[in-house]
Formats: structure tokens, sequence, C-alpha cells
């Protein structure tokens, strides 16, 4: 059975099956999307007992040609990079879905982009061809577009035609890199990844730094690292709850993704030409994000900045050319889209309910809404690295990686980690502890739904955090290998 | 029952879950219960263990571990798997502070029951100390430094939890995000500490790490920049200058929390970590003495502000501060023994006093000594007891205080001599400050009658903890000097090889680790090596340290041979000590205290600087706010330069190129497709002339006539 | 008169009806005349179909098959056309085609 091939494409069936049903079916169309991410989600969990964790070759290929005049193939296959990425973003998605049943404005539509999207996150990180890959990237982008232009807040145009233009720029500068890896490829000319990563040793230094900065050109606008990452705070803030979480749990990793499966594997040179820049940025990502996140005083704005801060532990550990480093980098992946996934729900709920996001509005609702008051401790704990949560394995990964190589920069960095605790601290006390602010006298806990959109979230923050066993078991060989070379 | 050690924080943590999600909130809830039984079986463990260690039946240190999870990583260029170990180490410092741990967190919350009775977070405050208690026993016990780092900070969120209990009100919220955030920054430093520790030995595991540097693989820079990393995280936990801000704000919590953090957990957490990597001290002298000065000059600023505040509160936290200065200055000087066994004796004087001053609170309902004076007829039990820590912690003869201070003072005196008269006036101001504290609240007539009038003694449930740390606070000090007990069980550490020789200053990086941490070695045998080794050390070595290691087992006297004080002021001590005890008396006696008044109008500035505690304070809210405005600068900075630049600029650069191409469109492009669109119009409009009123058979008819007009033009060609 | 029917006859015969067709749709009035005529024009067309395929490839039945689409699209056709003319006739309450002059410039 074609698992990969399954995972990725049972959501665009559902996607197909919700553009037939009547508008005005909005229990159904719910429920065809729900199945079909199931279909997904259980489909890549379905892989778990088979995926090996003792080898790092490419696991569940499947491989046809597709175009073969220019040698373009449908070509699958995950390792331990890009196996818990799948995970994540079939689960995530699943989480989505509950976040967005409080849509009512053009239900249908937003189903079917929803569904659509999680094709090509999905497939980005299945892709083995590099032409694939391209088309799977792109697929995200349009679908992001619509989600934030037509359900978003005020500023929501603004917001989404500046992430379409900002993300495709970059794009166009990285399918430009990847048609000059084609055309460096020996006489029939290939996309496949895995053929062109063996022929690396044959490049010039030049030429594979050019494609580097193609490559990363493309890769750090969606990471988003400094000074590319403008986009994210504001089309965070004008994204619906629940693609907020999408943004933020799974679109930012494809950079991420991007950087360790193409660019480091198909420009090895390049990637260490630009290493010293890649630590400046990744401290920068840390301690400037982690400044900006503290100047906030929307809570959602807040959270974003905090995304450009982790996304640089990633790069912290990418930079590190480092085993502990590069796992650090993909276990903070799945920590941050786990947690901060939940934290973009939680700031929904109580947005839902107060029609504000300021932190100076609230005070003492810790009275009032304990439930909720606890799974947002819990989740800004986990952010800020709390040992014992899963946020702390991963940074604590990327900084050990890192500070093999770079001392000073890693140094230098937690100082990020400083200013992480400081906002956070200070959001949960302006708005949980203090003097309860009678406005909000009647606002009420968390519904049902909320919450089980959230307690999944939750139970894996603590999960990974005790026993990060099982997510770094998946990935260990791969990355030994990564480095072995 | 050393095998079940792993037990000790699991125990409590299971009690604190419990509590905190099974149990109803309720005032009258059985459920502290639960946590009361776990910590009893804490301690009846840690007892059982203690007197094990301490007997000898043993060997020592214990360690067992258990694999964790793994995760590649590399090393000077050799990659492996590391797998993380989880597990116990239990050595004699370990095991006395299990018990002292134990012992305080029980009496707290046996106190607790009656002291917050009326809490509508009952059962919560019940989780929270159990939780607390459980990260400093995962702290104490771990053999993992990864793991105590873990437990280290879940302290740290324990103690924001604890200090902000009652957090609908603005201080306790000030007072925990201040903890927490001190404790932090300087929890950096131990993280970078470990960064640095894994970069170099290749494992967080405390044996493995001793074993290294005894090998000489640890240049004494590297040391030093480590050893600098931990104390940097003790005096941010252990509240040493300039960290120790957060401390007297942290009594916004509950009192009998307050006794937990200040006795057993937070603060004990610092000393204890730099006593558990004292060997990287070892091979860094100026780590060493470091650790002494600001030892040194925390436990001075400390007393000096303790003698100005009337907070009865404060003086004890100010009294904590000053005692945790005079342990890391002992483990500064190398007085590893006297350090540790002043931790344990404060643990009891300490809890004693806080809880003392809480059973006096929780009776006149103020903090306010000024409002106190007489309260020994009203409560006597609470009187007394508090009598018993006042002597102790002042060092009179044969209290426990006494043993500790006069070793630590013995150690420094030995070690460096301006550091011995700075902390010599240091334990008089202690002995004055808390005999003021003493006679300000008990002695003398009452100056508030109201509140006089309402005090009244604590339940049982209050006093019975305080007469058994009274006791404790009284004996326990003899009962650990007796037979030199204190030196076998808390025994120096040695490191055979205390500098790294020069050669492996020029050794390459990749060969040293690649010996300690073979890639494909199995931890289990890691294990195995770094145990004997540790042993093996005094028998194959045979310098004055490995004597005082071998001291470990036969209960030998190495250290109390440096360990001791002239002789002339050996027996000048007490007297010093009275006669500062005597000088407090003297002051204020009366009702009024009109002495020490005219000495405050004298001295104005001098208070005014204490009062400020040393404008540190305000240096620190400073600092806050010097952050806020960088912070704030940066997002001006992000959303005005760099989206500016790399998007706006970036449309702009579009837009221009598109101005171009839209020039040259029209210029050349465009006048084409004029051109075509021109001459069709103009076709049109010609033949438009041809059909008069729209008629559709009249286009029919003309498509007809083309139409044949076309096929005949085709057929006949 | 036994002469036997040759191809032309059959294409003369197809050429009649055309011309038929052709000479209703442009002087018909009602709008369903012409309809008619269209249809006619198909059906000369069909003739030609079958009439060529039996003469020149006899030994299939493309021809054949080829008309018997064009009926099915005939018949397609004249129902649009038909339910046009009758939104044409509520609309305006005639069916004859020179009041039509929209396309009148």
């Amino acid at each position: 059975m074609n698992m990969l091939s399954l995972v990725t494409f049972a959501p665009l069936v559902g996607a197909l099956i919700i553009l037939c049903i009547p508008k005005e079916k909005v229990r159904a169309i719910q429920t065809v999307a729900f199945v079909f991410a199931g279909i997904a989600l259980i489909a890549s969990l379905a892989m778990l007992p088979g995926f090996s964790r003792g080898t790092h070759e490419m696991q569940f290929v499947e491989r046809f040609s597709w175009i073969p005049s220019f040698g373009v193939q449908y070509y699958l296959g995950v390792d331990g990079l890009s196996y818990p990425l799948v995970l994540l973003t079939t689960f995530m998605c699943v989480i989505g879905l509950i976040g967005s049943l409080g849509i009512e404005h053009r239900v249908k539509e937003y189903f079917f982009w929803f569904l659509v999207l999680e094709v090509g996150m999905t497939g980005v990180f299945c892709a083995l061809d590099l032409i694939l890959f391209y088309v799977f990237w792109e697929l995200t982008l349009v679908p992001m577009y619509f989600l934030i232009g037509v359900w978003g807040g005020p500023r929501k145009e603004f917001a989404a035609i500046k992430f379409f233009l900002y993300t495709l720029t970059g794009s166009v500068f990285m399918l430009l890199a990847i048609l000059a890896l084609y055309f460096a490829s020996p006489a029939p000319h290939t996309f496949d990844m895995l053929e062109l990563a063996k022929l690396t040793g044959g490049w010039d230094r030049h030429f594979q730094i050019l494609v580097f900065l193609g490559l990363y050109f493309g890769m750090a606008i969606k990471i988003p690292a400094f000074p590319f990452h403008t986009w994210l705070p504001l089309a965070h803030v004008e994204a619906p709850t629940a693609i907020s979480v999408i943004l933020a749990a799974v679109l930012l990793k494809m950079g991420v993704y991007g950087l360790l499966r193409i660019s480091y594997t198909l420009a090895p040179l390049g990637f260490q030409w630009f290493l010293p820049a890649l630590i400046v940025i990744a401290v920068i990502n840390i301690v400037y994000g982690a400044l900006c996140a503290m100047a906030q005083t929307d809570m959602k704005k807040m959270v974003a900045y905090s995304s450009v801060n982790h996304m640089g532990y990633c790069l912290l550990g990418i930079a590190g050319m480092t085993t502990a480093g590069f796992t650090g980098a993909v276990f903070q992946m799945l920590t941050h889209g786990i947690i901060t996934g939940a934290l973009f729900l939680l700031v929904g709920v109580i947005y839902d309910r107060a029609h504000t996001r300021d932190v100076s509005a609230f005070g003492g609702l810790a009275v009032k809404l304990p439930v909720y008051a606890a799974l947002m401790s819990l989740t800004c704990f986990a952010s800020l690295g709390l040992p014992g949560l899963a946020g702390f394995i991963g940074e604590f990964l990327c900084f050990l990686g890192a500070f093999q190589t770079w001392k000073l920069a890693a140094a230098i960095s937690v100082l990020g980690i400083i200013a992480t605790a400081a906002f956070f601290l200070r959001m949960m006390q302006k708005v949980f502890l203090g003097k309860f602010n009678e406005k909000w006298a009647d606002l009420p806990d968390m519904t049902a739904r909320e919450l089980i959109s959230i307690a999944p979230l939750a139970v894996l923050t603590v999960l990974f955090g005790v026993y990060p066993k099982w997510p770094l078991d998946l990935m260990n060989k791969t990355i030994e290998h990564m480095l072995g070379k | 029952m050393i095998e079940h050690a792993y037990l000790i924080p699991l125990i409590p943590f299971a009690a604190s879950l419990i509590m905190m999600f099974g149990a109803k909130e309720d005032p009258h809830s059985p459920a502290p219960w639960i946590g009361i039984g776990a910590m009893a079986i804490c301690l009846g463990m840690s007892l059982s263990i203690l007197n094990a260690v301490a007997g000898g039946t043993v060997p020592l240190p214990y360690e067992h571990n258990w694999q964790w999870f793994s995760f590649a990583a590399s090393i000077g260029g050799k990659s492996f798997l590391y797998d993380m170990p989880i597990g116990v180490l239990i050595d004699g410092p370990a095991a006395l502070t299990l018990v002292v741990v134990t012992l305080v967190s029980l009496m707290v919350q046996i106190y607790s029951i009656a002291y917050m009775h009326e809490d509508a977070r009952y059962k919560r405050y019940f989780a929270f100390v159990s939780f607390f208690t459980a990260s400093m026993l995962g702290l104490v016990v771990s053999s993992n430094i990864l793991v105590g780092f873990m437990s280290w900070e879940l302290m740290g969120l324990s103690s924001y939890l604890l200090i902000g209990f009652w957090f609908e009100k603005d201080g306790p919220t000030e007072a925990q995000k201040k903890a927490f955030m001190t404790t932090k920054l300087g929890d950096s430093g131990l993280y970078l500490a470990l960064l640095f520790i894994f970069a170099k030995v290749g494992s967080f595991q405390i044996t493995q790490i001793h074993q290294f540097i005894n090998q000489g693989y640890m240049t004494t820079t590297v040391a030093t920049v480590i050893a600098i990393g931990i104390l940097f995280g003790a005096m941010g936990k252990s509240a040493q200058f300039p960290l120790f801000i957060w401390l007297p704000d942290a009594m916004e919590g509950p009192t009998p929390g307050s006794a937990l953090i200040h006795a057993a957990t937070m603060v004990a957490a610092g000393i204890f970590v730099v006593a558990r990597l004292y060997f990287v001290f070892l091979a860094a002298p100026d780590a060493m003495l470091a650790a002494a000065w600001i030892g040194c000059i925390t436990a001075f600023m400390a007393a000096a502000m303790a003698l100005v505040s009337y907070d009865i509160k404060r003086v004890l936290a100010f009294s904590t501060v000053s005692q945790l200065g005079f342990m890391m200055c002992a483990l500064g000087v190398g007085g590893y023994t006297a350090g540790l066994f002043h931790l344990t004796t404060h643990a009891f004087f300490k809890a004693l006093l806080f809880l003392g001053a809480g059973s006096v609170i929780h009776s006149v309902h103020t903090n306010d000594m000024r409002l106190m004076g007489g309260l020994s007829k009203k409560m006597p039990v609470t009187f007394l007891t508090m009598g018993a820590a006042i002597l102790a912690i002042a060092g009179i003869p044969f209290t426990s205080g006494y043993y500790s201070k006069d070793m630590i003072l013995a150690n420094i005196y030995h070690a460096n001599q301006p550091i011995f008269w700075i902390m010599l006036g240091t334990a008089l101001m202690t002995a004055f400050y808390m005999s003021r504290l003493f006679i300000l609240t008990f002695w003398g007539d009452d100056r508030d009658h109201e509140k006089h009038h309402h005090a009244h003694e604590s339940p049982f449930l209050m006093t019975g903890p305080l007469v058994l740390l009274a006791f404790l606070a009284l004996v326990s000090g003899f009962m650990l000097d007796r037979k030199g007990l204190v030196y076998s069980l808390l025994a120096k550490p040695t490191i055979t090889a205390p500098q790294a020789p020069a050669a492996a200053e020029a050794h390459p990086a990749e060969a040293k680790p690649a010996e300690a941490h073979p890639a494909e070695a199995k931890p289990a045998e890691h294990a195995a090596v770094a145990v004997p080794v540790e042993h093996a050390a005094p028998a194959t070595e045979a310098p004055a340290e490995a004597h005082a290691a071998a001291a470990s087992h036969e209960g030998g006297e190495a250290e109390h041979h440096e360990g001791h004080l002239p002789h002339w002021l050996h027996l000048a001590l007490p007297f010093l000590v009275l006669g500062s005890i005597g000088l407090a008396f003297f002051l204020y006696k009366g009702p009024k205290y009109a002495v020490a008044d005219g000495l405050k109008a004298n001295l104005a500035p001098v208070f005014r600087l204490l009062d400020r505690r040393w404008f540190l304070d305000d240096a620190f809210d400073l600092l806050v706010v010097l952050c806020d405005k960088v912070a704030a600068l940066a997002f001006w900075i992000d959303a005005n330069v760099v989206d500016r630049v790399f998007v706006d600029g970036w449309g702009l650069l579009m837009r221009i190129v598109a101005e171009v191409s839209n020039l040259l469109d029209a210029l050349f492009v465009d006048r084409t497709v004029d051109g075509f669109g021109g001459l069709s119009l103009d076709l049109g409009v010609g033949l438009r002339a041809l059909v008069k009123d729209g008629q559709v058979q009249e286009y029919l008819m003309y498509a007809a006539i083309a139409f044949s007009l076309a096929a005949t033009l085709i057929l006949t060609r | 008169m036994n002469a036997p029917l040759t191809l032309a006859h059959y294409m003369t015969l197809a050429g009649i009806l055309f011309l038929i067709g052709i000479f209703g749709a442009l002087t018909r009035r009602n709008i369903s005349g012409i309809l008619m005529s269209i249809e006619l024009m198909f059906n000369a067309a069909n003739i030609n179909l079958a009439a060529f395929d039996r003469f020149l490839h006899p030994e299939g039945v493309t021809g054949q098959a080829l008309a018997l689409f064009v009926m099915t699209v005939a018949a397609a056709e004249i129902v649009v056309g038909l339910a046009l003319l009758l939104a044409i006739y509520r609309g305006t309450d005639t069916v004859y085609a020179e009041d039509f002059n929209l396309l009148k410039g």
C-alpha cells in the first residue's frame, strides 16, 4: 500500500468531496474534512510500527516517472528527518480543524482550502524530487493566501498579499537554484535529491555558494530568519486562530526542513561558507525576536515574535553543524509546533470571548478561568523552556550543539532565554494575576471543544518533556548519517 | 533501602499530583495528609539511608543509572549516540541533605495544616509544597547534572508558584516574577556551564565528570570558566551578592512556604550544587577565591541590612542571605565540610525561626516588630523555641550554630585573613540583629495594646514542629560533631590531578573525550569504570588530598587539623558574641528604644543606604527599565527599519521595475497591439455600415454569402 | 428509370435540401421556422455523410455513425434553441426575428 501517497492525498480527496457538498450542509462539510484529515493522521501513525529506527535510508519510497522528458519524478519517501514532521503536520491539521469549528462564514471554501493546504504541507516533507518539492511548496501558498485574506482580521487583505508576495519572491530564487542544480547534473539531467546529493563532490565551490544563496533566500523567508521575518507578525495577527496555528506549527518548519534537506545536502560547501553568517542570524533571531516580543502588548503578536525567537534556536542548532545541534533543531521544530500551536489556540480562546488581545486589558483571570489559566501557564512555561516540558529538550540540544562550535554566540543567545522568560512571565502576571478586573466578571471558562483541541497538545508537551526518547529515536540514525560524511 | 532512593523524589511528586488533581478544594480537606504521609515515608527512607551511610554499611558513593533517552552527539569530531542516564547518586552530603530536606518539609507541612486552615486554596498550597520538596529531592539524589539542572529549574517554578500564592495582590505577583527572573539570570550561568561540561567531557554524569578531572584532562582555564558558571547559578538560587535581591521580597508568600524556601529547598540548592560539583572548583583556584569573596560580601551586606529592618520576616530573610554567604565563603576557602555542616544546622534553626515568626504573625497579624513586644507572656512556647533558635544562629557555645560557624571561621582563618576579619564582624552582627529581633518581639512590655491583647499561643500543630526543630537546633551540631561524624559524612572530594599537566594543554581537543568517551562504549561500562576510579583514587596516589579522602571511611580527622582557630580566639569568640547580644539589649530593651533611635538620627545616611538595601533593588529596577527600553527600540527598528527595508524596499524595487517595463510596454509593445486593434476597429466600423437594422437574418445572409464566396474561391483554385 | 442511384444524386438532393434550409433561415420571420430550416441544413449534411460513406468507404460505417452523432447534437441544439425561444417569448411577447435588433450598432 502506498502509505505516503495516502497520507499526502487523502486530504485532497476530502477537498474535492467538499466541493460537491452544498454550502449549507455545514455539518457534512466539517465531517468530511475531519474524516479525511483523520485518514491522513491515522495513516501516518500507522507507518510508525513499520518505520525502522535503525537506518538512515529513505523509507516507504514511492517512485514513478512523472514528466519523463525533463526527468521529473513522482518520488516520495521519508527518513528520520522528515517523518516526525509528517506526523506533526497531520496531527496539527486535525487540531487545527477542531480549532476551525467556530468558523461560520463561507465554511465550505474554508475547509476546502484548509485540506488543500494540508496536501501541500505534507507533500513538502515527503517529496524527494526537487520539482515535486517545489510544486508542493508553492501549493501551500495559495490556500494560505485565501485563508488569511478571507477569514482574517481587520487588515487581512494587506497581510495576505504581503505574505503571498514575500514568500513567492523567495520561492522564485529557490526555483532558480533548483534549475541550476538540474543543469549541473550530468546529461540525462535529474531533479532527484538523493542523486544530486551524491554529485556535490564534483561541484565548484562558487557554484555551490550561489546555489545555497538562492535556496537560502527561499527558506529564510519561510523560517523566518532575520531580516526576512517581518511578514510573520502581521500574518499571524491577521490570520484566524486555526490558521495561525498551522502557520506557526507547520509552515515555518518547511523553511528549516528545506535548509537541512536541500541546502545542507545539495550545497554543502555553500552551507559551510554561510555558517558564520548563519550563526549571527541565529543569535539575532533569538535575542532580537525575544526583545521584540517583550515590547508587545498584543498577545498574538507576542507569540508571533516568540516564534521568531524559537526558530532562532533551530538555526542555532543547525549552525553548530553537530549532531546534537541538528537533533535539537528537528526536536525543536516538533516541540515548537506543539507548544506554539497551543499558545495560538489559547490566545484565540480569550480573543473569542473578550474580543481583545491586549495584555493590559485583563487582570486576575486566574480566579475566574482556572482551567484556562492553568493550560496557558503550562504552555507559556513550556515555551520559555522549563525543564520537564517539551520546549527544554529541543532548546538545550540546540545550545549543546551550537556551543561546541560557537561558544560566544551560544553564550549571547542565553540572553534570549532570559528575555523569553521575562515577557511570558509579564504576560501571565498581567492577564492572570493581580487584582481581578471586574469587567470580565461573566467570562466563561473553556468549552469542551476548546479543551479537546488543546488537551492533546498539553499532554504531548508534558510527555515529550519527560520522555523525549520516542521522537529522538526516530531521528537519531538519520542525523548521525547526515553529519557522518 | 538505598537501592530505592529514586523513590524519594517520586513519592512527594506523586503526592503533589494527587493533591493537585485528585482532591477537591475545601478548607477542611484531608488532602494535606497525603503530602504529610508521603513526606513521612521519605523521611523514614532518608533516615535509614543516612544510618546506612553513616554506619559505613554501604559502599559510597552509591550510584545507579537507567537509560533515559539517547541522542546523536559528537565531541571533537567523534560521533556517538549519547545515552542520557537518569539515576541516583548517594554520598554522604546527599544522604544528610535528604534527611534535612524531608524533615524540614515535614515540619513545615504539619505546621501549615494549622497555619493555612483558613485559606481558600488550601490543598493547592500543599500540592505546591510537595512539588517544591520533590524538586529539591530530585536535585539532591540525581546522578546526572542535567537532571539536577532540571530539578533546579522546577524548583524555580515551585518558588514562583509559592511566592505568588496569594496572586490577587500585587506584591506577591511582583515578588514571584522577581524571584523567577533573578534566579533565571543566575541559571543561565549554570546552563552555560553545563554546555561547557558536555563540550569537554561528553557526559553529564557527575562521576564521569569527576573522573575526567581526576585524569587531568581539564585545563585550569576551562575549569575556571565552568566553575564560574556554576557559581553564577548558585548566586541566583542561593541568593548571593548581587542576585540576593529576590529573597527579601520572597516573603510575600505564605510564611511556612518561606521557611521551606529559606531552610530546606531553594537556597540550599545553590550551596548543594557547588558542593556536588566541588571537584570542578578544586581544579579552579580562581573560582574558589571568587566564591569566597562573593560569600564574604554577601554575608556582610545582608547582615548590615538586617541591622536596621523592622519587618520580622525581612530580618530573617536578610539573615538567611547572610548565613548563605557564610556557607559560600566556607566552600570558597576549601571548607567543604564546614559549609555543608552549616547548611544542615542552618536549615534547622532557620526553619524554626520562620515558623516561629509565622506563629507570631499569625497571632498579632503584623510583620512590624515595632508593634510587637512583650509577647513572651502570651506565647511562651514560641518564645522559648525561638529563643533556642536565636542562641543557635548567634553561635552560643554548644548550640548547633556554634559548631558549624566555628568550623567555618576556622577554615577561613587559615585560608584568607582579610575575609576572616570581615566574617568575624559579620558573625557578631548576626548575634546583634538576631537578639534585636528577639528583644523587640518578645521582651519587655507591649507597645501596641490592641495587638497584644489579641495575641495568643498557636495551636499544637504549630508549636509541635517548633519544639522538635528547637531540639534539633540545639543539639544537631553536637550530635554531628561527636566522634568526627561530620568529617566522615561530609568528606571533601578530591582530585588526584588538581592541575592539568601542561601536556594536556597541548593535546588536541579530540584526543581527550575520545578516551573518556569512546563512541562504541556502553553506558553500563562507563558507570562501572567511573565508580572504581573514584575509590581507587586515594589508594593509588598519596598526596595530602588523598589522605583526606581516605578519611571519609575511617572517620579520620584530616580536615580537623587545619580546622582550628588559634586558642585565644576560640575562647574569646563566645564572649564577643555575648557582648554583641548585650549591646542589643542595651539598645532595644525599653519600650521606646530611644538610644537606638538616637543612633539612627546620627547615622541617617548609613541607615538610608541600608534601608534601601544598598540601592541594589533600584539598580535592578533600572536594569529592567533599560531592558524594556531596548525592547521597545528593537520593536521600533523592526517595524520601521527592517520592515521598511526588506519588505517595503523590496516592494519599491519591484514597483520601479514595473514602471520601467510599463514604459517599455507603452512605447513599443503596446504600439503594435494598438496598431492591430485600430486596424480591426476600423474594419469593424466599415463593415458595420453594411448592416442596417441589426437583424439576425441579415447577419446570417452576409455570413452565408461570405461562406459561399470563400468556398467558391477555395474550390475553384 | 432503372439507372442506379449515384453519388451525384445524393449530393444533388443534399444540395437542394441545404439551399431550402438557407432560404428558410434567411426569410422566415418566425424563429421556430428558422430553427426548422437549420434542421433541414443539418439533414442535408447527414445525407452527405451517409452517401460519402456508402460510396467511398463501403467497408465501414463511420459516416453513418457520424450522422447519428450529428442528429444527437442537433437534438440538443434544438432543445437549447427552443428553450431560448421560450425565454425570449416570455420576455418580449414576440417570436419574430425582425423584432430583435439589439445587435444594431
